[in-house]
């Protein structure tokens, strides 16, 4: 019977051979689900997906593209905003 | 064409987008060489919006040239050069030491010993 704390379905488990040919479950942390593009909805690239204890010792430039908008909007949105904005000022 | 020498263009894609910059010199049909805020290089035109706004420039022109003529249209310009690569440090090679002349670990322990 598993302790109380590992009933939580906020862990996942891992089934483990161990060196005496047994099976024991392992408890692991699960990982953020990707951003997405608050435009389109579509996944966004570069961005890794780990919880922000490991972000936090991260580059800035590791954790989104150097790109207007990175990290926020997709490219594909980024580039018709760009493209719209220069037809205005036609 | 729509990519002549000398069309104001926005760069709509990479790290340099919404920056502003000029066709220098058509390489093929889909390439061509930009210059301006974004740095100098050859670019996809697909990754362009053109402008209506010209700028007198002949085919080559110089960075520098296209600075004073974006700054004569009131776009600021600012001179990147490219990053020098600096020379790797040379080992020196490694003096020769006598066995002889250096103590053993043993010989240092002993030595520590008897000071203490």
């Amino acid at each position: 019977m598993p302790q109380g704390m590992f009933k939580s379905r906020t862990l996942r488990r891992v089934a483990k051979r161990v060196p005496t040919g047994t099976s024991v479950i392992v408890y692991k942390q699960r990982k953020p689900r990707a951003h997405r593009c608050a435009l389109t909805g579509e996944q966004l690239h570069g961005i890794p997906r780990r919880t922000p204890l490991h972000l936090a010792k991260l580059a800035k430039t590791k954790k989104r593209p150097q790109r207007p908008y990175g990290g926020v909007f997709g490219s594909r949105a980024t580039r018709q905003l760009l493209k719209e904005e220069a037809r205005e000022t036609r | 064409m729509l990519y002549d020498i000398g069309t104001i263009c926005v760069k709509i894609a990479g790290r340099d987008a919404g920056k502003t910059c000029v066709v220098i010199d058509t390489l093929d049909e889909q390439y061509v060489l930009i210059d301006g805020q974004t740095r100098r290089r050859k670019c996809n035109m697909l990754h362009l919006e053109p402008l209506n706004e010209r700028l007198s420039i002949q085919k080559g022109a110089t960075s520098e040239a296209v600075k004073k003529a974006f700054e004569a249209k009131g776009i600021s310009c600012t001179l990147t050069t490219p990053k020098k690569a600096k020379p790797k440090p040379t080992k020196s090679a490694k003096q020769s030491v006598d066995a002889s002349s250096t103590p053993t670990k043993k010989e240092k322990g002993k030595v520590s010993a008897k000071k203490a």
